[in-house]
């Protein structure tokens, strides 16, 4: 079955495809706005013609290159080109403003490579057994697991507790905007129609982190031109020592992405900082996360691809897609007449085993051409503020107009980009209020939907090992957070 | 240098006396013989690009554009769950430049509910009716419930049942909410964020029971059992299966995905689309299409259903109002 799905790869056809897609698909993930779904949708009608593997392999091609091209504008520009990347900006584009861009951008591409190879080797192994693992995930585990995940955030995300917490609760509230889950009905809308889709994500993300940028250097007064920032060595090399010195973090963050791929509906951001957490909580010299460490880069980008495979999981073996990614993929492969679901492994093994296959191999052409754009883009850091700032304006407002064609996005995007440039000025984090943006309706959806099912009670929770069970671990990380803050305290007397 | 202002102000009267008679002309032909269509037309799916409505309407709009002898731009435009691109087709100039292809929600069901800024009947004129997916009452195969009526049984002698549904203001929802007043059934709603989370839901075990599409394979594999379909017919894949209204309740929940314009748009006009959009929709092209989608070709003629999205948005009305009190 694998060898035949190997010779089925042997076709100039898939060759071009794979280096079309990938290609195209860092161009268009590094572009603020334009994220993998919007790519996928695009090259759909160009796939009717073709046959399925070049078809699908071209679209999946896409997928992963996107995802890594958002972290190219995320460590040059520290504008993230996708929602997850936001995280591979923080020491990312640290390391860039150091001279060392050339090294994260390295660091970056090796990690998203190992990410999700990693991931389509248990895509291959366990496709089966681990979707069975994804329909255990009810809304009682889907609860426990959003508070596991808001709590390591707060927790290890670095920077003060209460900050993070703060911030957590305002992106919490500013996720109820919008039509209540449970009933359908309008909250805070104010009788905008517009409103009633609630605060978009995509635009609030570039109006947090890109937009507050511009209005950072507009109003920072006196410095009209800083010396030039130094390339560094474009080619700055990052030896396979160097990353195996990260083997731990690579391992434990593609685990980490995998795992929350398979889930539905929590997407790659969250995994991003999750890892970058966990990264942060085991490193030896904490102190440096932010400041432009390199396990600070591999992590998240180790993470968000990882979810690649992860989320192929069920959308094949049950036909139920995990995120607005794949359910645009469910789409392509249905038009190919490989119908994902309980028959597509009977019915079609060569050309799904051939599609895994591919999925690891993409990450060569993934390499050469990550490779290539490197050495024209890391010359971007050069450009100086004011040439540079205008342009991202300008694609702000591009992107956050682009994805749903509509001008109230543009609003909430230049909102968040006015709060955000207040909150940064004020020294308040802006990750936690993005997780808790992403993180705050999926949880109230599934505390609810858990609390309808259980007719109020709290039971839900506790017959559960899953949710007992990450309840438990939410409440040891914080008493191990706040005695590790202990002893900090006495060392510090 | 005033010489070379005047000149080129004196180019400038010529070019916009040029301009406005061109424009004359063009206002003139149009409102007399301007053949239909003689620019492209924009048909706009009110869902993002990829999913199931905007592939098959894409499909549709190729094959109608030779008959039509213009493009056919598809535009998506999601959003607010179909409503925010029905609102705004319900404000397009009715002039057959601009379609809508939508689905039974915002159609009849959110209309029914709460206040969209546009009315169904006064604002649209439906041209035709070309798919809906059949949603079925599924439960998972090692339940112990065999027919509707053992299931309705059990709800009504102290067990609390559970179904999910594709989210709040569903269609599926307000017909097993009619269900549950008529039998007097212990029917509990969990909304879920669209059909395939509430499918997992089922298939985990969370709730007892869930009302969706796209069900045909895990049934035929043997891991869910239908009981009905919430349609007014029986799905072809399924013909053994009864519907909602042959099991004896007098409820339906119509799956449609229709074309529909701006109320207002000329007769004339309203015929070549209709013919062209037709006979798009019996070709076998299609018809291959939708079957790779795993999405039924339903053909109804635009009186037709309109008579159903009106029968409907009274009934579902009529239960929004009761369900108030």
């Amino acid at each position: 079955m694998l060898l035949d799905a190997f010779y089925a790869l042997l076709d100039v056809w898939v060759l071009i495809a794979a280096v079309v897609g990938v290609i195209a698909g860092i161009v268009i993930g590094a572009i603020p706005g334009l994220g993998p779904t919007m790519a996928i949708a695009l090259l759909i009608p160009v796939t009717f013609t073709m046959s399925p593997i070049p078809a699908l392999i071209l679209l999946l091609g896409v997928y992963q290159g996107a995802i890594f091209g958002g972290s190219i504008s995320a460590i040059l520009l520290n504008v993230p080109g996708t929602p997850s990347s936001a995280a591979t900006a923080l020491d990312g584009h640290a390391m860039a403003r150091r001279g060392k861009a050339g090294e994260a951008l390295r660091i970056a591409l090796y990690a998203s490579v190992f990410g999700n190879v990693f991931s389509c080797l248990v895509l291959m192994l366990l496709a089966q057994p681990l979707a069975s693992l994804a329909l255990d995930f009810g809304p009682a585990q889907m609860a426990a697991l959003m508070l596991f995940a808001l709590a390591i955030i707060v927790l290890f995300g670095g920077g003060s507790i209460l900050d993070s917490a703060l911030m957590t609760l305002v992106g919490i509230a500013a996720g109820i905007v919008g039509l209540d889950p449970i009933e359908g009905l309008p909250r805070f809308t104010f009788g905008s129609f517009a409103a009633e889709d609630g605060l978009q994500l995509i635009p609030v993300l570039i109006g947090l982190f890109a937009m507050s940028e511009v209005l950072l250097q507009a109003f920072g007064g006196h410095r009209q031109s800083r010396p030039p920032t130094k390339v560094g060595s474009v080619s700055g090399h990052v030896g396979i020592l160097a990353m195996w010195r990260m083997r731990v973090t690579l391992l434990v963050s593609s685990l980490i992405g995998t795992f929350v791929g398979i889930l539905p509906g929590i997407g790659s951001t969250v995994p991003a900082f999750v890892s970058y957490g966990f990264a942060r909580s085991r490193s030896r010299h904490k102190e440096t996360f932010g400041q432009g460490e390199p396990e600070g880069v591999a992590a998240p980008e180790a993470a968000n691809n990882a979810v690649t495979g992860g989320a192929l999981v069920p959308m094949l073996s049950l036909g139920i897609p995990g995120d607005a990614v794949t359910a645009v993929i469910l789409g392509a492969f249905m038009l190919q007449g490989l119908t994902p679901g309980p028959f597509l492994f009977q019915h079609h093994g060569v050309e799904v085993y051939a599609i895994f296959e591919a999925l690891i191999l993409l990450s060569i052409p993934c390499v050469l051409f990550g490779l290539m754009m490197f050495k024209g883009a890391v010359h971007v850091i050069k450009l100086q503020p004011r040439h540079l700032f205008p342009a991202i304006a300008i694609l702000a407002i591009f992107g956050a107009f682009s994805v749903n064609n509509s001008l109230f996005d543009v609003g909430v995007m230049l909102g968040a980009g006015v709060i955000g440039f207040l909150f940064r000025r004020c020294g308040f984090p802006l990750p936690p209020l993005l997780i808790g943006l992403i993180l705050g309706p999926p949880l109230e959806e599934s505390l609810r939907q858990a609390l309808l099912t259980s007719g109020g009670s709290v039971d839900i929770f506790l017959d559960s090992p899953i949710a007992l069970g990450l309840l438990g671990v939410t409440a040891l990380c914080a008493l191990g957070a706040s005695l590790q803050r202990l002893r900090h305290r006495r060392q510090g007397n | 240098m005033s010489y070379h202002q005047q000149g080129s102000d004196a180019l400038l009267v010529h070019r916009i006396t040029i301009a406005l008679a061109t424009a004359l002309l063009l206002v003139t032909t149009t409102a007399w013989s301007e053949p239909f269509p003689s620019r492209p037309v924009t048909l706009v799916v009110p869902y993002g690009a990829g999913g199931t409505t905007d592939i098959s309407a894409r499909q549709l709009a190729k094959l109608a554009e030779p008959i039509l002898g213009q493009p056919v731009v598809v535009e998506n435009h999601p959003g607010g769950g179909g409503i925010n691109a029905m609102r705004s087709v319900a404000r397009a100039t009715p002039d057959g430049y601009t379609l809508i292809a939508t689905t039974s929600s915002p159609s009849f069901v959110t209309p029914a509910l709460r206040d969209v800024g546009y009315d169904p009947i006064q604002d649209f004129l439906p041209l035709l009716n070309y798919s809906g997916p059949y949603h079925g009452v599924l439960i998972n195969a090692d339940s112990p419930y065999r027919t509707l009526d053992e299931l309705l049984e059990a709800a009504r002698n102290g067990t609390r049942l559970t179904y999910a549904t594709a989210g709040a203001l569903s269609g599926a929802r307000l017909s097993f909410t009619a269900l549950s007043r008529e039998t007097h059934a212990d029917l509990q709603h969990v909304p879920f964020d669209g059909a395939s989370s509430a499918t997992a839901a089922l298939l985990g075990h969370h709730v007892d029971i869930a009302l969706v599409p796209a069900y045909r394979d895990l049934v035929n594999d043997g891991r869910l059992r239908l009981l009905a379909v919430l349609d007014d017919e029986r799905d072809p894949d399924f013909p053994s299966i009864p519907t909602l209204a042959q099991s004896g309740h007098d409820i339906e929940f119509p799956s449609i995905v229709a074309l529909m314009a701006p109320r207002g748009t000329p007769a004339g006009r309203i015929d070549t689309l209709r013919d062209a959009f037709t006979q798009a929709a019996s070709s076998d092209a299609f018809a291959k299409v939708m079957k790779k989608l795993n999405q039924p070709v339903r053909l109804m003629s635009g009186e037709a259903l309109e008579a159903v999205i009106e029968k409907n948005l009274t009934d579902y009305r009529e239960l929004a109002s009761e369900l108030k009190r």
